[in-house]
């Protein structure tokens, strides 16, 4: 699409599984509930998406058929190439996304085991410039910890997904996962779910489901922050992903001001919460909003740092960024930090030379 | 370039469309369920997505009410493959939601079974 080729690190890249390719990675049972009973993750969204190819971009369909996101070979040549990729963070899909699903545990454990050697074997190792996520049933902590110690020191795993779906991670029972996540310098990174917007439920339509997702993203950095996540754990960081980014100086504005009056409830924050969200949280830029550039600059002095914003395409889902057209046409140096360096400083096992 | 054969009539049946080149310029050619051709430049106006990937279909309209779909203009819209904005062929590309934005658009005319774009 573009030859102007920027040093990207792109922060969520959806990869996509296909049932059968996961089975040789799966034990038994489990195995036999995909192979011989059909089993399928639930599905919920009752809409038909509101583009031309349902959740994906119509043009990222592999040439064979397969699903969009499926064939690395296509994805270089549509995506890492074409762009000029310097890094991408894989993210995953929907289906099946064991870091996604509700209820049988059992089942959740076992597909992120054999989904993260799956991910290992057929992304992280075939091209240097994909790094991974650590996929884990973490409703199911303990197993959800084994996983982390199993996988979690692989070289390019660079962060622990949990889904913004119907728990909010900051309640103490979770906080192992975190020394986890510590323990192996991996990040947190948190994608939304299906449907954790509209009280559990699907809006009448998708658009305002669509429109809304940003509130859900709010809810859980609240959660992290008030529950003392980030001063309990000062190593840990959390991406908070495909989001958009505008309800940022918002929701800071809105902390800051109930921490002053309210800071008695919570004795364990030692700084206000935009503190903790300028060092601690950042926020991939996906689906952005279309500003100008002067709009643009105003929510970044807002906000009081450039450091926050890591670009993200989401490819190749229909509301992929283009890293050429999406944003405003920014200074060198701001550029270079909102596509490159925030993102290298955040991930410590990104390389950043 | 002042015109140029982009393609042939029968490449396309009513409903479809397809992309091809007018000197450098990546066009799209169009053509709608009445038999007529028209021709835009292949790249949305938002982010550049190719429009030949989406589709032509029709448009849920302005008469509709709450509850109440109401359906039609079938052939006439190109939706873009990526976020699914919907430009209206027959006026002139204007975006649906926006009709301030429109694709570039090209004249073109039919000699035997060439559609030719001309300026």
């Amino acid at each position: 699409m573009s030859n102007s080729k920027i040093p990207l690190v792109d922060t969520d890249i959806h990869e996509r599984v296909q049932y059968q390719e996961i089975l040789e990675y799966l034990d038994e049972p489990f195995k036999h509930y995909i192979q011989n009973c059909h089993w399928m993750q639930e599905k919920h969204m009752p809409y038909t998406q509101p583009s031309v190819a349902g959740v994906d971009r119509a043009d990222a369909v592999v040439p064979d058929g397969s699903p969009a996101g499926s064939d690395l070979a296509f994805m270089q040549e549509q995506l890492l190439d074409d762009i000029g990729h310097e890094f991408g963070i894989l993210t995953s899909a929907l289906d099946p996304s064991p870091s996604s699903m509700h209820g049988w545990h059992e089942m959740a454990t076992a597909l992120a085991t054999a989904y993260n050697d799956w991910q290992i074997e057929n992304w992280l190792e075939k091209d240097e410039r994909l790094y991974g996520s650590v996929h884990i049933a973490a409703q199911d902590r303990d197993g959800a910890i084994k996983e982390i110690e199993r996988v979690g020191s692989h070289p390019k795993m660079v962060q622990i997904l949990l889904p913004i779906d119907d728990i909010m991670w900051g309640d103490p029972y979770y906080h192992p996962i975190f020394e986890a996540a510590e323990k192996h310098h991996l990040m947190i990174g948190m994608h939304h779910n299906e449907p954790p917007v509209y009280y559990g439920k699907w809006p009448r339509y998708f658009i305002e489901w669509h429109t809304l997702i940003s509130t859900a993203h709010m809810k859980q950095v609240t959660n992290l922050i008030f529950n003392g996540v980030f001063d309990k754990f000062p190593n840990l960081g959390l991406m908070m992903i495909e989001g958009g980014y505008t309800w940022i100086p918002h929701l800071m504005w809105k902390m800051d001001q109930q921490y002053r009056d309210l800071r008695h409830e919570v004795p364990w924050l030692k700084r206000k919460p935009s503190d903790i969200f300028k060092n601690q949280i950042r926020v991939t830029t996906q689906p952005a909003e279309e500003l100008t550039k002067k709009e643009f600059m105003s929510l970044i002095d807002q906000m009081g740092t450039d450091e926050i914003l890591c670009f993200s395409t989401d490819y190749p889902h229909w509301d992929y960024d283009s890293p050429t057209r999406a944003l405003p046409n920014l200074d060198p140096e701001l550029k270079n930090k909102i596509y490159s360096e925030n993102a290298k400083a955040f991930y410590p096992k990104l390389p950043n030379e | 370039m002042r015109e140029q054969v982009v393609c042939k009539t029968t490449d396309l049946k009513p409903g479809d469309m397809k992309s091809s080149y007018f000197g450098k310029q990546n066009v799209l050619i169009c053509r709608t369920l009445d038999g007529e051709f028209y021709a835009f430049l292949n790249q949305c106006t938002h982010q550049g997505a190719p429009l030949d990937k989406g589709m032509i279909c029709g448009a849920t309209t302005h008469t509709s009410t709450p509850g109440d779909y109401h359906y039609c203009r079938k052939g006439e819209i190109i939706r873009c493959p990526w976020h699914g904005r919907e430009f209206d062929i027959k006026d002139d590309g204007r975006m649906l939601a926006n009709p301030t934005k429109k694709l570039p658009s090209f004249k073109v005319r039919t000699e035997h079974d060439d559609v030719i774009i001309y300026k």
